[in-house]
């Protein structure tokens, strides 16, 4: 890898474009706070960032530090600290990138000069994790606490039925609906003794309210690029995500995201698409490369648009009552593992999604994708340090095969650019075009 | 003659030789054979249910490449092995299988083979990461779904007294191991570790009335065996799943004599008593849950979660531990820099190996354990 050979996004919607204005603007709202010492939670994705808000309490996202590290190339600065350490560079690069980011803050007591925000992460007075989607969360936010930040942690602890047992037995259900709400009252008795406020139920509802008002225009937007061409891709839909980590339950982002929605509609009335010529229209699966973004923009100047990406979806919103906020925080998850379950989870078998986005679940919904956004092919990142999302391509692959959809699994990582191979990975992604133009002429998927 | 008046020299702990016994007992008795990976799912209400439960094992550095079709290449290389020669056809003898949802990579095994491979009967245990009462009695209700699923499987009844009775049979080979284990506690043992590992690896392959004439047996011969001289540096070994004896081997040829372990076949499992209690499903929760001292597990931050570790390490006298890490093991692999650390502060070196469930090359890692035990 040489840095030369990464490169940044090009964005094509304005929405996502005025980002760059619209971010630094909260970060510094945010920095304000933290100056004057308010206290800071540490949060993983599954904290439901609602309850966040309804506490009135700052938070960061390690895992979203560390695709901003990810994205400056001063990620691997942070793993070596870490593998230097003990930690092996098999473990997941979000977390490694912390563990060294923390050694070096604890080391001089101020965040590292390379950190991406002013400040860096700030000191966390608690740490809320959850153990959604992958095994690392249990071991990440255990190891911050107990090496670097000794502060109270909670990790919520959701689960779901695997994909043999029916979730629509009703004591299934409500073996699983038990557990959840009972985590949730868990994690809610730990803010409350944290924060030394008690929850406003209220406050909860008209957070959930904005949230899902922003959250279902986002799951429109999403649903506007089966139009061909595809008016938005796949480097407006990763940076789109930011806002509701860091900004859903507010009116800002209820806006953000209706902007987005009315832009991206417009376009697709006025049939504009984000290339000139859309000669393929593809599924991306797993976790964008941060460091090397510009890989979508590569792809694109060849005709390749994404219409759709695995990870980070909610597409499938839920209406859940609202009328009893705690509860319907319990049913959207239910509610969400279910839809998984039903579209087939044999892959991941037991994958709960607390919170408002994650990973490709559902090999059926395979079938469903293809015909709705007019799918030609699929391109798999297998993030080596992540496997948790990565695990099961192969499966998706088998599955797309089977519908005659070509496919390319190719190797690197979310955020690890020591890991990227340029040069071989585009001959790859040409020679898979290469691939998909024979297919749609009928010919032989010889898939890679 | 009947099975259970079967000899038990047909048995040792080699887990290829009771393959074949496993075979010979399923055609005799009719019984189904259950195989497991993870003991969250207890065997003893397999066996309850008039299964047998099997300890699947997976061979050390066999080539995987058949697993390639179906997953990732990273993966644990442990999960790897088994996928393998699940789709070779190496478990025919299987009717049944049963995995934990312990660590991610063992969870998604059971989806892909269930997928491409289906069972006449399989499950899937659930069990949460955090001991918070609720998700004990997660755990608890979870045992309840299993019985049933096996009682529908097998077509008997498993109540609770059966089940207590099936645990009390478990527990009387526990008894006889911890006597083995404490012949560990000698200076030098006269028993390799290797030997009494290889018993506990057959603990898991045969059925509890089998394992018990084995392992009387073995007590006996052990207690003839006369006291060795001289000293061994004493080793604790900790780590990923180990289901060959391979390591003890190689550490006992380095030079070195394992004492204990801290490992899912070995002191995890078999140390400590099931509680017999007036539910059995609150012994079962608290043994196989609460008390299952399994990484994957969030005992909360700070070093205390390895206090029991420091306490083993003690009653065994060890001098060092030889840390076993299998490749893209995420849940020992966390815990690695945070157990050194902790060890170090006490006084108690640490070695680890790195491996992808091979052993190889095994000079290397002899060479490394030997400058390793030179230390003591
Ligand atoms: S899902 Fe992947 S990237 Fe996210 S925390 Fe888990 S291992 Fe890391
Ligand atoms: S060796 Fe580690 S990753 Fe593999 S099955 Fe065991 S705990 Fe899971």
């Amino acid at each position: 890898m040489s840095h030369s050979e990464m490169s940044r996004a090009i964005r094509h919607l304005e929405t996502t474009r005025k980002m760059k204005d619209m971010l630094p603007r909260f970060f510094m709202r945010m920095m304000e706070r933290r100056f004057s010492n308010e206290p800071l939670a540490w949060c993983m994705v599954g904290v439901p960032p609602e309850l966040l808000k309804a506490f009135d309490l700052l938070f960061e996202w390690p895992e979203n530090f560390g695709t901003m590290c990810a994205s400056r190339l001063v990620a691997p600065k942070f793993i070596e600290v870490a593998e230097g350490d003990g930690y092996s560079p098999e473990l997941c690069s979000y977390v490694t990138n912390t563990m060294g980011y923390c050694k070096l803050f604890k080391e001089t007591g101020e965040a590292p000069e390379e950190s991406p925000l002013p400040g860096g992460m700030g000191t966390p007075a608690m740490l809320l994790g959850s153990g959604f989607i992958c095994e690392p969360r249990w071991k990440w936010f255990q190891s911050v606490a107990t090496r670097f930040f000794n502060v109270p942690v909670y990790s919520s602890d959701p689960l779901a039925p695997p994909w043999d047992i029916d979730p629509h037995n009703p004591r299934i259900e409500e073996h699983y609906l038990t557990l959840l709400r009972e985590d949730l009252a868990g994690q809610i008795e730990f803010l409350e003794k944290q924060t030394g406020k008690k929850l406003d139920l209220n406050m909860l509802r008209d957070i959930l309210s904005l949230s899902h008002e922003a959250l279902g225009y986002w799951r429109d937007t999403l649903a506007l690029r089966k139009a061909v061409p595809t008016p938005m891709g796949s480097t407006d839909y990763f940076h789109a995500i930011i806002p509701q980590m860091y900004l859903v339950g507010d009116q800002e982002a209820v806006d953000f995201y209706r902007e987005m929605y009315e832009e991206v509609k417009d376009r697709v009335e006025r049939g504009v698409g984000i290339v000139e010529e859309e000669k393929y229209r593809f599924i991306w699966f797993g976790l964008p490369p941060w460091f090397n973004m510009g890989i979508f923009n590569y792809l694109e100047s060849f005709g390749a648009v994404f219409a759709y990406e695995s990870t980070y979806n909610v597409g499938d919103f839920f209406d859940v009552d609202l009328s009893d906020p705690l509860e319907a925080i319990v049913r959207r998850t239910w509610q969400r593992a279910v839809k998984m379950h039903d579209y087939g989870s044999e892959a991941m078998p037991e994958l709960c999604n607390p919170a408002v986005f994650g990973g490709f679940v559902g090999s059926s919904l395979l079938d469903e994708l293809v015909d709705d956004f007019s799918l030609n092919g699929a391109i798999m990142h297998l993030t080596r340090s992540c496997r948790a999302v990565s695990f099961g391509e192969i499966h998706t692959k088998n599955r797309l095969a089977k519908a005659g959809v070509p496919s390319l699994v190719f190797e690197s990582d979310m955020a690890d650019p020591r890991l990227w191979s340029d040069a071989q990975i585009k001959t790859r992604l040409q020679a898979f075009l290469e691939t998909v133009d024979r297919a749609k002429e009928g010919g032989k998927i010889n898939d890679s | 003659m009947t099975v259970n008046d079967q000899p038990a020299n047909n048995v040792n702990g080699s887990t290829e030789l009771n393959e074949d016994e496993i075979r010979r007992i399923k055609t005799k008795t009719g019984k189904p054979v259950i195989g497991y990976i993870c003991c969250f799912a207890p065997p003893e209400i397999i066996s309850a249910a008039g299964a047998i439960p099997y300890r699947i094992t997976g061979k050390p550095g066999k080539d995987t490449s058949s697993a390639d079709a179906y997953s990732e290449p990273y993966g644990c290389t442990y999960v790897r092995n088994i996928l393998a020669r699940a789709v070779e056809g190496k478990y025919d003898f299987l009717d049944g299988l049963v995995i934990s949802h312990s660590c991610d990579m063992v969870q998604r095994l059971y989806g892909i083979w269930t997928y491409y491979h289906p069972l006449p009967y399989s499950y899937l245990f659930n069990v949460p990461h955090q001991l918070t009462p609720w998700a004990q009695r997660f755990y608890k209700r979870e045992l309840g779904f299993f019985r049933e699923s096996l009682e529908k499987f097998t077509g008997q009844d498993v109540p609770d007294q059966k089940l207590s009775n099936e645990i009390i049979s478990y527990n009387k080979n526990r008894d006889i191991i911890r006597r083995l284990l404490k012949q560990r506690k000698e200076k030098p043992p006269r028993l390799e570790g290797s030997e009494i590992f290889e018993l506990l690896l057959a603990g898991g392959t045969l059925p509890v009335d089998s394992f018990n004439r084995l392992l009387s047996e073995k007590e006996v011969q052990f207690a003839s065996r006369r006291p060795v001289n001289g000293n061994k540096p004493r080793i604790m070994i900790w780590g990923s799943i180990i289901d060959d004896p391979a390591l003890f081997k190689i550490i006992e040829e380095a030079g070195g004599a394992v004492v204990a372990d801290d490992t899912c076949i070995g002191f995890r499992v078999w140390e400590k008593d099931i509680p017999v209690t007036a539910d059995p499903y609150d012994g079962l929760t608290e043994h196989y849950f609460v008390n299952f001292q399994c990484p994957r597990t969030d005992r909360g931050p700070g070093i205390k979660r390895f206090d029991y570790l420091l306490e083993r390490a003690r009653e065994y006298d060890v001098d060092g531990i030889v840390g076993y890490c299998i490749s893209f093991c995420d849940p020992h692999k966390f815990d690695y820099p945070d157990l050194r650390d902790y060890l170090k502060k006490e006084g108690l070196p640490m070695l680890l190996i790195d491996d992808n469930y091979s052993f190889e090359p095994e000079e290397a890692i002899k060479t490394r354990l030997q400058a390793f035990l030179e230390m003591f």
